[in-house]
Formats: structure tokens, C-alpha cells, sequence
């Protein structure tokens, strides 16, 4: 089985290489054109304390969304996740200390995950529902116990929030790191491997002796604690928080990970490009602002970047795509049928 | 056909336990706060219900082939500045409804084309054309747009049927009416069932899935756009943002009617409980004198669970007919129906 | 070959993208300096300018930041600094104002503190900012402060040590008051009094919003007195309504408000709403209310701006016969002077007055500048304002 994994993995690999490095021509370009127009944009403080410091939260919780979406899954709830891990524990640590506060912001991101994968995995409903309910849930759940009020930073979150080595934020090391990770773990392991299988198919999978309900609920178990480390971020930086920013934050990973060159459908996708993603999307928030370009006109050119790519991965893609589906139906034996079903839409 | 049977009895207990968690919500209000049953109370609930009826019952059918729309907000914010650009000039309702209409048609069969010309998925593909929506329209007006003539609010403030029951309701009510029949015996609608539950086969079959899939977000758009047309019409003033977000409640309308997301299933008759259960939360904790904090919370626990119930009601029935564990019931189809592509495959390479 | 045709592809698709991407950043840098009025080239154009040919230059720039943009009581707030702006380049200045914020539908602190980062990255000379969430933007103020920018809020207030000036459209006491007065008169007419106590409801905006919350205190207050103690609110928890800034959910929730209301004693006898969507809101709720409650035995007032009142207020049959609200057009002008003066040192931190060719000289007392007393407005005046 292992073997057929390979076959698996190699067409993505080569038309994801495609598509990471004309995601690096974009940034580039961005980074010289913004940079060209307005110097300050260039400069090291601008950088380091707003264009990468402000996406770092949604940048976080893209890397395991990463592993989700190559599932085929998704999780609508990421932002309210991470709302409700850092309420709860700025509130607890109100009043039992900081310790409790670290304690219970995990603690919360672990359950609200593992409840994630567990509703999903064993009873069988879609990811897609299954999040959009916990994102109301979650978001509720914060909403009502602070009653619509702010939660304050404690201690602990404020000194990681604004620790800073040289200019240096601490949360682009803790980045750093988890890009790593994660993109080894995509990348070099078995784990990384069946995620993918999972994503092509999931019935040839399970067939195949791979622990997939596990597997699953690990995902969004590692979604959960990513969401509760990215809440110590975001309570710190902003000294207090309130319930209603899970909206916006939800949809602006999904456009990470799908402008990143990761198929809603599962099975494609990579690490690499989601990391490139993340500075497309921080490049041109915080770009633009500086231009003094609108907000709305900001939300205009998001869109339009996402269309182009979207574009672009749909007319390139049809021709990898072609390429795996015939490498799959050799591989995947007799499930395959819902990959064509799901991945290649009949044509016209 | 035993298949079918057993389908046929789940959608049957998925809308039968909504109607015995809706008619337990009317009977606590019923003991807890009798105030809940003013007839301005029940008024008030029944607009809301009415326009996210009528939105939802669009989303339904784009959910049936298996799609979704996240640009419905959007496309409801769009819908109602055109109409108070129309509405400002003292046109009647009829010219801005049909404008409102229009523009939703418009816009959704553009996401349509969008989906199935450049097969990207309608989740993300919505995503995106959302920012473009949403970002248009404050470039094209400064503010907002107020002191709308009498006409513009008419249908909410005049149109009453008997004096007491506003006009969105009989919009409602007769839309439902007509896309039940529609659902129960057009061919058209057997069509949407058919791409929902497996494209492949419908091809097979000779169905137009692409065309299908296109039709069910043209339909929709309209539904959007009346949908727009009521909340608009709410006040004389109408912002930029009115529909924004709106969506997520719309889906979760479709969802907690027990539509799967998966596409294939699906009744209105379920959707038109889940709208009403949703449109019931807040002003029920409201009157019974909860903060209307938790009413998210509230949203999600009961949608959680409907999806829980209908679930394990399913997984139990199927545990005999299929031994591997899969997502749905659809999948034993779609293997043997695809079966030949997949041994068809090595032979062309 | 086909790899390389691929890449060669998506290059020419990505460089076309950049180019389209380029365009649109030019087109909307014009677009940005059509709705800043008044600066025909574009103005990022005159800021790079700035800072690199003339590094000297006695320019002014004001950076202006709504709670949220796309309602009226901004946008009147915007005309009366643009007002001030064209008057301070009458008279010689160089000054430029710019302005952004949030949409209505989304106007959380996040987006305020996007837009923030980008003025502070330019250096601008002076923010004037109104804050969704005054503790939560502090550290970005306070950051602004640390780059040497003046850092001034107008309408709602930030945390104190985060800003060097608050320019205050009146006291909280007198818009409390002012509000309670209202409706009191009112039920006072419809045969509410000691004997008759009467139920108040508010509509407010989110719960974080500094303003809602310290008239609703304030209202409160007048409440608590002898005078007043007439009025109650019964149950905090469901009596006052939070339907954040959003236009559809401040109609829902005015609704079911509406329909609580009537002469009973376990109904609601005075609606008040605390910000400009929720007033008009309870306003058109009640013309949408089905057997509407008997407008002899409630009323209604709340905080709008006249145009968004006018119709209601003028028809006899809905019980909102008055708003509260102080000149939006005087607040954003007030609020531009207050920047520019103290960008160039006219006024300093410790400035006990300053004036202004329009409104006078005003005092600043505890680093606060106050506008003047609340405007009440009914159907003898409404007709008198136009914003």
C-alpha cells in the first residue's frame, strides 16, 4: 500500500511546485509594486510589527486547516475556536490566576476540536455542517457568558503577545516552527501521506488498514490546540477581545488555504503554498492600507486575486487532475468512483 | 427500492422530530409566556420567517444538486441598494420588486456560470465573488440611502392582509406553495435530485448537469432578491450592509430542514420548519426573559443536534445494509455506477 | 515539456494578475482622493511626494477614523470635517484629511486597527478616531502616540491614557437626562406618574460601545432619582436590547421590542434607542407592527439624526415625536480644528481653551473638549436640520 501512495503523491507534487512558485512570483511582485509606491511599506519595522504580526493568528490556525481541507474536510469554526479558548481563559484566569487561564484556553481549544472530529468522524456527519454549527455554537457560547462584554488580557498572554527579539515578534518564531512541522508532517511522514489518501479516498483507505477515523479526529484535535495557541496571541496583542471577530476570521483562512492551490475537494494540495498564502494575504491587508487604498476597495481586490487563482488552478488543474484520476482508479481499486463524482465535474 | 423505502422513512422522522420540537417550543411559550402569542409578537416572527423562508428555499435547491452559496448575504446587500435607487425615484412596488428579482437573478446565475464553466467549487467560488459584492457596493454609494418615499415602504408598512398579517407572509406562503408542487411533480426537480445525489450517473442518464446546476442558482437569485425586497423595505433608510452575514442563517435554515449538504435530499417542507425554529429563538428567549446573548449559542446546540438525531437515526438503519463505513447512503450507487470509468481508466493509458 | 509549458503558463496568468493588481491599486488610489474631496491628484501620490522631495513641508495630514462607515450620523460627522478642512485651506494651510473605516456590517475593533496600523507606517500628523472598542484599541493608540503622531478621539471615547484629547459631543449626564426628560413629559401626558409607574426598554448597540453604555448609565441615574422614580426598567437582562451596529439585526430586535409594548403592567410603556440605526429602527417597526400598540399610551425617542427621524416624528399617529442629538456637522468639524491646532501647536496638552472661526471658543477641561448641550428635536423644529 505504501507504494501506491507514492503514485499518489507524485502528480501533485510536480504541479504543486507549479503553482508555489507563480504564488511566489505574486508576493513578489506585490511586496516590489506596494514597496515601489509607498517606501515605508518596505521598511523593517513596518513589516515585522504589521504586516506579519496581523496575520499571524489567521496564518496559525491555516496550517492544520491545511490537513483538513487535503482531507476534503473544512472547519467553519477556526475563529470561533479561538474566541472562545481566549474568553474562557482570560476569563477564568480573572479570577483563579494565569496558570488556570493557559490551562483552560487549552483545555478549550482541545475540546472544541476533539468535539469537531468526533461529531464528524463517528457520527458520519459532513464536516461542513458539522462546523457551521459549532461556529455558532462556540461563537454563542462566548457571546453568552461574557454577555456581549470585552474580556481582558492577563498577565501571561500580554508578555507573549508583545514579546519581541529585536524587532522580532515572538509569534512569527512560533510560526516559523509550526510551518515547519507541519510541513514536514504533510510532507515526510506516513501520517502526512494518508491525509492525502483520505482526501482521494476515503472508502480505498479505510480498505487499506489505515487508521482513518483516528487519523481524522487528530486533525481537528491539532486544529483545536493550534486555535487555543493563536487565542494567547490575539488576546495580547489587543489587550482585550470581544466574541464578534469569528466571522471574518473563519473566511479569511478558507481564502488562505484555497488561494494557497489546496482543493476544496481534498487529496491536493501543500503546505508550502498555504505558507505562501498566508504573506499574499498579509502583504495586501496591510499594503494597501498603507497605499490608503479603501477598505472596500481591499475587499474588491482580495476577491479578484482569489477569482484569478481560482482561475488558474481550475484550467491547470483539469490537466493533473485527468492525470491523477488515472493513477488513482489503478491505485485505489474499487472506491474509486467517488472521486470522480466529487473531484472531476462532468463536462459540458 | 428497499433503499428508496428507507430513505422515504428518514426524511419522514427528520421532519417529524422538527415538528415535535417546534410544536414543544410553542407549548412551553405557550405556559411560560403566554405574552409570546400578542399578535404583534406573532406578526413580527412571521416576517423574519417569511424572508428567510423564501431565501432558504432558494439555498435548498442549490444544496440539492449538491452546491452551496455563501454570496446569498451578499447578493441580499446588492439587491437592496438597486432597489432603493429604484424605490427613491416613487416607483411603485411592483417596478423595484421586479428590479430586486433582476439583479438577484443576475448575480446568482453569474455564480452559477462561474461554478460549472471553470469547475470550482460552489463553496469557494462564492467565497470569492462575496468580496467582490461586498466591496462594490460601498464604491458606489456614500452611506447610505434615506428618506425613501412612502411607496418604498408600503409593503411593510400598508400592505396587511385583513388589516393584521403583513405581506411578506402571503409572499411566502404562496412561493412555498408553488416549489412544493414544483418539487413534488416536475420532471425538473426529479433532474436536481438526480445531480445532487450522483453527477455521473445523471449524465449517464442524459441529464444536463452543468445546465442544472446553473438553473439552480438562477432560481435562486430571484428568491434572493424578494428576500432582499422585504428587509429593505423594513425602514426608509437602507445601508450598504443589510444582507451581509445573512447567509450562515439561510444555511442553517436548509440544514436544520434536514437537506444534507451532500446533496441529493432534501424537502421544502423541512426547510419551512427549520426556518420557523430559527426564527423563533430570539424573540422566544427574549420573552421568556433570557438574555438574548445566548441565542447563537442557542442556534448551534439545536442545529448540533438536529443533524445528530437525523444522523444516528440514519447510521443505524444502514449499519445492515452496508458493512463498510462510509458518509452516506449514496455511496454503494455511485460505485456501481461509476464502476466502468475506473476499469475503463487503465485501458486508456 | 509540459511542466515547462505549464510554468510558463501560469507566469504569463500571474504576471497578468500583478498588472490588473497594479491598475487597480492606481485606479483606487483616485478613487480614495474622489471621496477625501477637495486633493485632485492622487494622495498617496502626495504623500510619497512628501516624504521624499519636500521633507520640510508645513503639511497637515488628519487621518480620520469612523466607528463604521455607510450611515448617516458619519457621514455628517465627515461633511463637518470636510467643511473644516476646506476652510483651513482657505486661509493658507496645507492640510489633508483622510478617511476610512470599517463597513457597518463588520465593524470591529480588528478592521479599525488595520486601518490605523497603515496611517501610523505613513506618519501622518494627527488621528481623530472613534473607538468600537476603547480598551481593546488602546495598545494600537498607544503606538500611534509612541510614533510621535497626536492621537485624538471624537464621539466615543478610548482609554484615557491612550489618547492625548477627546473631543465630546455632550455630557453624558445631559444626553441622559435629556433622553429620560423626553419620554417622561411624554408619559406624563398619557397619564403615567408616581401612581401609573411606566416600563422603559433601550435599544442600544454592542455592549462594548463606550457611548450606549455610559448614557444608559446615565439614564439610569435620572432614573434612580425621586423626581423620576416613576420610571423602571424591570429586567436589564431582556429590557435592553444589544443588537451590535448592524442595520437588519437592530430592525429585528426593535420588533420584538414594538410588540412588548402597550399600557400593561408587564409591558413596556417607552422606547428609547441609544444609537442611529436603532431609533429610526423602532420608528419603522412600529408604522410594520401589526395591531400597533395604542400610540396614547407609549412613546418612543432615541439618539438619530433628524433626516433619518423626520417622517416619523412628523406623522401623529406613531409615538416617536422627538429625538436627541447634537450637530454631527459642528462634531467633525470641531474635531478636524482640535487636530490641526494642536498638530502645529496652537494648543498644547495644557491649552485651557481654543477657538474656532465657526463654533467659538470651547473649554478643555481633563483633556476633554466638549462640544456643547444635546439637541432635542421635534416635530416644531425637525424640519430645521438636513443631515
Amino acid at each position: 500500500m505504501e507504494s501506491n501512495m507514492e503514485t499518489l503523491a507524485k502528480p501533485r507534487k510536480r504541479s504543486g511546485l507549479n503553482f508555489n512558485i507563480a504564488l511566489l512570483v505574486i508576493l513578489v511582485a506585490l511586496i516590489l509594486i506596494i514597496g515601489i509606491r509607498n517606501p515605508t511599506f518596505l521598511t523593517y519595522n513596518y513589516m515585522m510589527s504589521v504586516v506579519v504580526k496581523n496575520i499571524m493568528e489567521i496564518g496559525l490556525m491555516a496550517l492544520p486547516m491545511t490537513l483538513i481541507v487535503i482531507t476534503a474536510g473544512i472547519d467553519l469554526s477556526v475563529g470561533s475556536i479561538m474566541i472562545f479558548s481566549a474568553i474562557a481563559g482570560g476569563m477564568v484566569a480573572q479570577s483563579m490566576g494565569d496558570g488556570m487561564g493557559i490551562l483552560v484556553t487549552m483545555a478549550v481549544g482541545i475540546i472544541c476540536g476533539l468535539a469537531n472530529g468526533l461529531i464528524i468522524v463517528k457520527l458520519k456527519i459532513s464536516p461542513l455542517i458539522t462546523t457551521l454549527a459549532t461556529f455558532f455554537l462556540f461563537r454563542g457560547i462566548a457571546k453568552g457568558m461574557t454577555q456581549g462584554d470585552s474580556v481582558y488580557s492577563y498577565d501571561f498572554t500580554t508578555a507573549v503577545g508583545n514579546m519581541e527579539f529585536g524587532g522580532f515578534p515572538l509569534v512569527l518564531i512560533v510560526f516559523i516552527v509550526a510551518a515547519v512541522v507541519f510541513t514536514l508532517l504533510l510532507s515526510k511522514t506516513a501520517f502526512g501521506r494518508s491525509l492525502y489518501a483520505l482526501g482521494l479516498n476515503e472508502n480505498a483507505t479505510r480498505y487499506s488498514g489505515i487508521k482513518a477515523d483516528r487519523t481524522l479526529i487528530a486533525i481537528y484535535v491539532i486544529s483545536g490546540v493550534i486555535c487555543a495557541l493563536a487565542a494567547y496571541f490575539y488576546l495580547g496583542r489587543f489587550s482585550s477581545v470581544k466574541f464578534d471577530v469569528a466571522n471574518s476570521m473563519n473566511l479569511k483562512v478558507v481564502t488562505v488555504i484555497v488561494l494557497g492551490g489546496t482543493s476544496i475537494l481534498g487529496g491536493v494540495g501543500d503546505m508550502k503554498g498555504t505558507i505562501i498564502a498566508i504573506f499574499i494575504i498579509a502583504v495586501l491587508n496591510s499594503g494597501l492600507t498603507v497605499m490608503n487604498i479603501p477598505i472596500d476597495v481591499q475587499t474588491i481586490i482580495q476577491g479578484t486575486v482569489l477569482i484569478i487563482s481560482l482561475i488558474v488552478y481550475s484550467i491547470l488543474g483539469e490537466r493533473a487532475k485527468k492525470r491523477r484520476i488515472l493513477d488513482v482508479s489503478k491505485a485505489g481499486g474499487p472506491g474509486s468512483g467517488s472521486i470522480e463524482g466529487g473531484a472531476a465535474q462532468t463536462p459540458a | 427500492m428497499g433503499e428508496s423505502k428507507s430513505r422515504f422513512k428518514k426524511m419522514l422522522t427528520t421532519e417529524f422530530y422538527l415538528l415535535i420540537f417546534l410544536v414543544a417550543i410553542l407549548v412551553i411559550m405557550k405556559a411560560a409566556a403566554p405574552d409570546f402569542y400578542s399578535v404583534n409578537n406573532i406578526m413580527t416572527v412571521l416576517n423574519y420567517f417569511s424572508y428567510l423562508l423564501i431565501a432558504a428555499i432558494g439555498m435548498n435547491l442549490i444544496i440539492i444538486t449538491s452546491n452551496i452559496d455563501v454570496a446569498a448575504g451578499s447578493i441580499i446587500s446588492v439587491v437592496a441598494i438597486v432597489i432603493a435607487f429604484v424605490g427613491k425615484t416613487g416607483a411603485p412596488l411592483p417596478v423595484f420588486l421586479i428590479a430586486g428579482m433582476g439583479t438577484g437573478l443576475v448575480l446568482s446565475w453569474l455564480n452559477g456560470l462561474f461554478i460549472t464553466k471553470l469547475n470550482i467549487p460552489a463553496i469557494v467560488a462564492t467565497l470569492a465573488t462575496t468580496q467582490l459584492f461586498i466591496g462594490a457596493l460601498p464604491l458606489v454609494v456614500e452611506g447610505s440611502i434615506y428618506d425613501l418615499p412612502a411607496s418604498f415602504t408600503w409593503l411593510a408598512f400598508q400592505a396587511k392582509i385583513f388589516g393584521v398579517i403583513p405581506a411578506s407572509v402571503a409572499f411566502a406562503a404562496v412561493i412555498t406553495a408553488g416549489f412544493m408542487l414544483f418539487m413534488r411533480y416536475s420532471r425538473f426537480s426529479k433532474k436536481l435530485y438526480a445531480v445532487g445525489n450522483n453527477k455521473h450517473a445523471a449524465t449517464l442518464t442524459g441529464i444536463n448537469v452543468n445546465k442544472m446546476m446553473v438553473l439552480a442558482f438562477a432560481i435562486a437569485g430571484p428568491l434572493y432578491g424578494i428576500c432582499g425586497t422585504i428587509i429593505a423595505t423594513a425602514g426608509q433608510r437602507v445601508t450598504t450592509t443589510m444582507g451581509n452575514g445573512f447567509e450562515m442563517t439561510i444555511i442553517a435554515a436548509v440544514v436544520l430542514g434536514g437537506t444534507s449538504i451532500s446533496g441529493g435530499s432534501g424537502k421544502i417542507i423541512g426547510t419551512v420548519l427549520g426556518a420557523f425554529i430559527l426564527s423563533l429563538i430570539t424573540p422566544a428567549m427574549n420573552y421568556i426573559g433570557l438574555s438574548s446573548d445566548w441565542s447563537d449559542a442557542v442556534m448551534g446546540a439545536i442545529i448540533l443536534l438536529a443533524v445528530i438525531v437525523a444522523s444516528i437515526s440514519t447510521l443505524t438503519k444502514n449499519k445492515k445494509v452496508i458493512i463498510v463505513p462510509d458518509q452516506g447512503a449514496a455511496s454503494p450507487e455511485a460505485q456501481a455506477q461509476t464502476a466502468p470509468v475506473g476499469t475503463a481508466a487503465p485501458e486508456v493509458k | 515539456m509540459i511542466v515547462k509549458k505549464k510554468i510558463a503558463l501560469v507566469l504569463v496568468i500571474a504576471l497578468a494578475l500583478v498588472t490588473a493588481l497594479s491598475f487597480g491599486a492606481c485606479s483606487s488610489g483616485g478613487d480614495s482622493a474622489t471621496t477625501d474631496e477637495g486633493t485632485p491628484p492622487a494622495s498617496d501620490d502626495q504623500a510619497t511626494e512628501e516624504s521624499t522631495d519636500t521633507p520640510a513641508a508645513e503639511k497637515v495630514t488628519i487621518a480620520m477614523l469612523p466607528k463604521f462607515k455607510g450611515e448617516n450620523y458619519f457621514d455628517a460627522c465627515k461633511v463637518g470635517a470636510e467643511e473644516a478642512i476646506e476652510e483651513l485651506k482657505a486661509s493658507g494651510a496645507d492640510v489633508e484629511l483622510l478617511y476610512d473605516g470599517p463597513p457597518q456590517s463588520d465593524a470591529t475593533n480588528q478592521n479599525q486597527v488595520n486601518i490605523l496600523e497603515g496611517w501610523i507606517a505613513q506618519k501622518v500628523n494627527a488621528i481623530l478616531v472613534s473607538p468600537n472598542d476603547p480598551d481593546a484599541i488602546a495598545p494600537t493608540l498607544k503606538k500611534a502616540q509612541e510614533a510621535g503622531i497626536k492621537v485624538l478621539t471624537f464621539d466615543a471615547d478610548a482609554a484615557p491614557d491612550a489618547r492625548d484629547l477627546f473631543i465630546n459631543q455632550a455630557s453624558y449626564e445631559a444626553i441622559g437626562t435629556g433622553m429620560i426628560k423626553a419620554v417622561a413629559d411624554k408619559l406624563t401626558e398619557k397619564g403615567y406618574g408616581p401612581d401609573k409607574p411606566a416600563n422603559l426598554g433601550f435599544v442600544s448597540s454592542a455592549k462594548t460601545d463606550a457611548n450606549q453604555k455610559a448614557w444608559l448609565d446615565a439614564a439610569k441615574e435620572v432614573i434612580a432619582t425621586d423626581e423620576y422614580s416613576w420610571l423602571k426598567i424591570a429586567n436589564e437582562e431582556t429590557d435592553v436590547y444589544y443588537p451590535g451596529p448592524d442595520e437588519t439585526e437592530a430592525q429585528k430586535q426593535s420588533g420584538t421590542l414594538i410588540s412588548r409594548m402597550g399600557d400593561g403592567a408587564d409591558q413596556i410603556q417607552a422606547a428609547i434607542g441609544l444609537t442611529s440605526m436603532a431609533t429610526p429602527a423602532l420608528g419603522a417597526q412600529y408604522e410594520q407592527a401589526a395591531k400597533k400598540p395604542d400610540a396614547s399610551k407609549v412613546t418612543m425617542t432615541g439618539l438619530a439624526t433628524p433626516n433619518a427621524l423626520k417622517d416619523y416624528i412628523k406623522n401623529d399617529s406613531n409615538p416617536l415625536d422627538s429625538g436627541v442629538l447634537w450637530s454631527c456637522m459642528d462634531l467633525g468639524y470641531l474635531a478636524v480644528e482640535t487636530a490641526y491646532q494642536y498638530s502645529i501647536g496652537t494648543i498644547t496638552a495644557d491649552s485651557t481653551t481654543m477657538t474656532t472661526d465657526r463654533l467659538g471658543e470651547r473649554e478643555i477641561a481633563n483633556k476633554e473638549i466638549l462640544l456643547g448641550d444635546a439637541l432635542i428635536f421635534d416635530k416644531a423644529n425637525v424640519d430645521e436640520f438636513d443631515y
